[in-house]
């Protein structure tokens, strides 16, 4: 039973305000992914709960116990680091079993709970070998199995997959997301790829010049992004933002250009605001259909092809837009294509 | 390869010259009679005698001074290495205010180019008050006086190379202070350890002026010895020669073990 809540925690550097009062609850087995570009605070905030920073204001509540003034040491939590930080001048078998050591746990039990971890992540016959003489993959295991070792209330992980090539990245991905579904762990994750947040967290943290844009599960977060900013670092490839003014069915761009809808939410009637469509929401309609329905007509610039996907750049007037078909092998660039919107699945924020 | 670097290559030959030439004037000048020495003989038979006077000899200190140089020599290392290295530690490590880092290294450095002249006529009188002179433990204390600034420069150096994340890893492994030091830092900056060391040992082996000042004969170290030899009536070359070559072995030995560690620690901070 591990349960972590942060409240009001604020981090000043100097001058410089990097966390503004945030405010979160971390459940006993959750997986939680903190996502935001660099700089918005999501490694301080991690490091705020592992005691390795401290916090200008607020608290930090483990199982029910202000640990703000706390060290690390006495917080019985393990970090995953995005340098591996492993102890150079010690083999696997020391790194892994240094904090046990370090917590005066009999040799034993060390033993016994070190050669658990190795087996789990495959690093039974390392054992012997300096981090030196490791590659990136296994490395980042002995990283993982130097937290895993200890039981503690809680892992956090500091972007422990930055350092990986792409396919390992992927492979590694799926793994701490079953191990955590065997160790049922509080888990904290700090990611500034989207991907990686979508697929790993029971729930994410979108995080932005130190305050938290949105927390929710990742489909609810990609299908209901509360704002803007939300909605365009959510997904890939990005939604397509378009700033203007919402009138009776009509949304009129900045630029001069504007889109019709069949439906619209009349809670949106008359305000200015942002105008989204993910790239799947557009869909290209034959000349045919498009005599029934409303439709924009996009030029297109530049086609990439993905194999399953097929994704089109072009200009809707002096709009550049973005669609995500199925395979289209048909579409060139320079090509005049008529492009129905969703009318269900549009955004509109008023930010 | 000669050719591609011959810039390079000369001049090294040439200072190898000027280096070599002179040590090994003074190692034949150590096996020479007194009488083959001043009548500048080049071709001589070598002989022990002068050794034998170093050793031998009813008046003989020089056993003495070699033990003498070796314990202030050992001892001031030791304590150069252990306080420089827990204060680079505390300085870089240990999250201080800045400006307390900027000072201290700062005083540090003004204290390392005072010519130490300047305040030895100080410390004969400090010492002399509180019954120092004439102890090893005084000219201990005073190489360490002059090696720290030295000493913590450069263990400041190694430490700072050691990446904050491992500090941070350790914390989070359960480690204090304390714990971090011996366990993570310590084994770490070994190497920065032994060419500091060497480069202080040899410091401390080779120092003149502050052995001079707070010794006599009893406590007197190799250098001191040596230039004793140069009397007002008689100035005995071969013995001098000899005792310089013995006194070349230690640092030339440790020079050897130390070597590849030395060219780093003198090299550290170049580059970074």
């Amino acid at each position: 039973m591990s349960e972590i809540i942060l409240k009001k925690i604020r981090k000043s550097f100097g001058k410089v305000e990097v966390l503004k009062e945030i405010d979160l609850e971390i459940r006993d087995t959750e997986m939680i992914v903190l996502v935001g570009p660099s700089g918005c605070g999501k490694s301080t905030l991690l490091r705020i709960i592992a005691g390795l920073e401290e916090a200008t204001a607020g608290e930090v509540i483990i199982n029910n116990t202000n640990v703000a003034d706390k060290n690390p040491k006495d917080r019985n939590i393990a970090m995953v680091f995005q340098t591996y930080a492993l102890y150079p001048h010690m083999t696997v078998y020391q790194n892994i079993s240094f904090a046990l050591k370090m917590s005066k746990v009999p040799v034993s039990t060390v033993d016994e709970k070190v050669r658990a971890a190795a087996e789990m992540l495959g690093l039974s016959n390392l054992m012997d070998r300096y981090p030196r003489q490791l590659s990136g993959g296994q490395r980042q295991r002995v990283a993982m199995g130097r937290a895993l070792v200890r039981d503690p209330v809680a892992f956090l992980f500091d972007e422990p997959l930055s350092n990986l090539d792409a396919k390992l990245r992927v492979q590694m991905r799926s793994e701490i997301r079953l191990l955590h579904q065997k160790l049922k762990a509080t888990s904290i994750f700090v990611t500034h790829d989207q991907v990686e947040a979508m697929t790993m967290a029971d729930r994410i943290v979108v995080m932005n010049n130190g305050i938290i844009e949105q927390i929710g599960k990742p489909l609810e977060i990609y299908n209901k992004p509360k704002n803007s900013f939300v909605a365009g670092f959510i997904g890939s490839p990005t939604m397509n933002l378009l700033p203007g003014h919402m009138i009776d069915r009509r949304f009129k761009l900045e630029n001069g250009n504007h889109i019709d809808l069949d439906k619209v939410n009349p809670d949106w009637n008359n305000k200015q605001g942002i105008f989204g469509i993910r790239p799947e929401d557009l869909v290209i309609v034959s000349d045919q259909e498009a005599s029934e329905t409303e439709t924009l007509e996009v030029k297109v610039k530049v086609v990439e092809h993905t194999g399953l996907e097929t994704l089109i750049y072009g200009d809707f007037g002096r709009t550049e837009m973005c669609l995500l078909t199925k395979s289209n092998e048909k579409i060139k660039s320079g090509d005049i294509i008529r492009v129905k919107v969703n009318p269900d699945k549009v955004h509109f924020f008023e930010d | 390869m000669r050719n591609r670097h011959s810039f390079v290559f000369y001049p090294l030959v040439a200072y190898a010259i000027v280096v070599i030439a002179p040590f090994l004037w003074i190692a034949g000048t150590a096996f020479k009679r007194q009488i083959d020495i001043l009548q500048g003989k080049i071709i001589f038979t070598p002989v022990l005698s002068n050794f034998r006077q170093l050793f031998d000899s009813r008046e003989a200190t020089f056993l003495n001074d070699l033990y003498n140089s070796s314990v202030i020599a050992v001892s001031s290392t030791a304590l150069v290495l252990v306080i420089a290295t827990a204060a680079a530690f505390t300085l870089q490590r240990l999250s201080m205010p800045k400006w307390f880092i900027n000072v201290i290294f700062l005083w540090v450095l003004i204290f390392y180019m005072l010519p130490p002249i300047t305040f030895i006529g100080a410390w004969f009188i400090m010492a002399d008050y509180i019954g120092l002179f004439n102890t090893r433990f005084a000219v201990i204390l005073g190489h360490t006086t002059i090696n720290l600034p030295l000493g913590l420069w450069l263990m400041a150096t190694f430490i700072n190379e050691i990446p904050k994340e491992l500090l941070e890893a350790a914390r989070v492994d359960g480690c204090n202070n304390r714990q971090i030091f011996s366990k993570v830092i310590v084994p770490l900056v070994k190497p920065g350890l032994i060419s500091t060391g060497v480069i202080v040992f040899i410091f401390s082996w080779n120092d003149f002026l502050v052995a001079l000042t707070l010794t006599t004969k009893a406590t007197q170290t190799v250098p001191v010895s040596i230039a004793t030899f140069a009397q007002e009536y008689e100035i005995r070359y071969g013995a001098m020669a000899a005792g310089s070559f013995i006194s070349t072995i230690p640092a030339l030995v440790l020079l050897l073990i130390g070597q590849k560690y030395i060219v780093k620690g003198l090299l550290a901070g170049a580059v970074k």
